[in-house]
């Protein structure tokens, strides 16, 4: 697993500076905040962004997360957790929340569109063909990514995606280190059964939803 | 080993850690299973791309768009916020004011109550007053009108007068004496009590009137009585 730039290990590092920016941040000093977004908000949007598969809706998480910051701060309880589990907790109740206004019955979105538009694109050297092999298989695993339910998908965003440690994932998602391997575990079979369908009849399957 | 234990073996990158007693079992185990063999392979092909998938995301951050709003949204919040602490602070001012006004003036009122008593005490209820100004031959014209009769009289008449309710012995320095002739009734409106069936009665009586024209004391002449 990739430590070097993991989310939960900084944000224990710096938990007691955390605290220290979010307690000026809420006397009124910009700077703090500031600074206290630019250090969170990475991991936040990215892991909206694979949650919701959308470039808007991951933005407008963000920007209501770190909204909760500014109107409520003593919301965060830095007995609690660090601050990084903290946003992640509110960015999971607003991922939720995005998740419940949408209809139940979605299409699978086309690349081209809105959505995925935001997505920057493997650059491959190798011949058209084996590109476009390449970029469809990659469509195919993001999209049966996103339909996974949100359990599985969050453990598969932070483990698999931004290859967090387990350790680090139960941090952020604030549930036991067994509840990730066990949701990982069955995410992974529910992904494979998923892109075996795929693989056998594609363009059906992309039809129907 | 058992196919689940395979599984989560395989899932932690149990096969390409460093050698060891699972590692050899989980080999084992992919030697005997083609399940889990099949399932090993499709996984190390799901693995690949999500990595991939995963590094096309790894540097995404919000949009600068994000961060101007928040900073915007937070400036508005800490200048309401700041303004509210102003008037919070400038309305609870102006209450501690009014209570300290109210306190002096209760403070006040309570000491002139307490010189009012104690000067009763020791003279007596109907104190009399023996230190009417009566130096002065200041005349003053009775604003009850001509029409009862009123002589004004020099002030230097020195008899028994009765103060009248609310006012301040010390304040009779420089007081003046009236006479008047006035209605029996009209001693309601001094603050006496008068009996009823000879409120219309006339009466002549003097008055003690202060500098700022205002009776303060009251003398019943014997021939009224």
């Amino acid at each position: 697993m990739n430590t070097g730039r993991q989310p939960g290990e900084m944000q224990i590092d710096s938990r007691e500076r955390d605290d220290v920016l979010l307690r000026r941040s809420a006397n009124g000093d910009e700077e703090a905040f500031t600074l206290l977004y630019r250090r969170h908000q990475g991991p936040i949007y990215r892991f909206a962004l694979r949650m919701t598969g959308n470039t808007w809706a991951a933005e407008e998480i963000v920007q209501d997360v770190f909204m909760t910051l500014v109107r409520e701060p003593k919301k965060y309880d830095a007995e609690r957790g660090a601050l990084g589990a903290f946003l992640y907790g509110v960015a999971r109740n607003r991922i939720m929340k995005h998740q419940e206004r949408l209809p139940r019955e979605i299409p699978l979105l086309n690349p081209e569109e809105e959505g995925f538009a935001g997505y920057p694109q493997a650059v491959d050297s190798k011949t058209p063909a084996h590109w476009a092999e390449l970029r469809e298989r990659r469509e195919h695993v993001r999209a049966a990514v996103l339909e996974l339910p949100a359990d599985f998908r969050e453990a598969v965003a932070l483990c698999l995606l931004e290859e967090m440690s387990y350790e680090q994932a139960a941090q952020s998602l604030q549930c036991p280190v067994g509840t990730i391997r066990s949701r990982l575990h069955r995410g992974r079979a529910l992904l494979l059964a998923k892109l075996e369908m795929l693989r056998d009849t594609p363009k059906r399957a992309i039809g129907t939803r | 080993m058992t196919c689940e234990e395979f599984q989560m073996a395989d899932l932690d990158g149990g096969l390409t850690a460093e050698e060891g007693p699972l590692q050899q079992a989980a080999r084992q185990h992919l030697l005997e299973c083609p399940h889990c063999a099949a399932l090993h392979e499709n996984w190390q092909v799901l693995r690949t791309d999500l990595h991939a998938l995963g590094a096309e995301t790894w540097e995404a951050e919000a949009p600068s768009r994000v961060e101007l709003r928040l900073r915007q949204e937070f400036r508005i919040k800490h200048k309401t916020l700041k303004r509210r602490r102003i008037a919070l602070v400038a309305a609870w001012a102006l209450a501690g004011a009014a209570v300290v006004v109210c306190a002096i003036t209760w403070f006040n009122w309570r000491l002139q109550q307490v010189q009012m008593a104690s000067l009763l005490q020791t003279r007596g209820v109907q104190s009399t007053l023996t230190a009417a100004n009566s130096t002065g031959s200041i005349q003053h014209v009775n604003p009850a009108g001509p029409e009862l009769g009123e002589a004004l009289m020099a002030s230097n008449d020195s008899g028994d007068f009765t103060l009248l309710p609310g006012t301040m012995p010390g304040s009779l320095d420089d007081s003046t004496v009236v006479h008047v002739q006035m209605q029996r009734g009209a001693l309601g409106a001094l603050g006496l009590t008068v009996n009823e069936e000879h409120a219309a009665d006339w009466i002549q009586l003097d008055l003690l009137v202060g500098d700022d024209g205002q009776p303060q004391a009251v003398r019943l002449l014997a021939s009224s009585n």
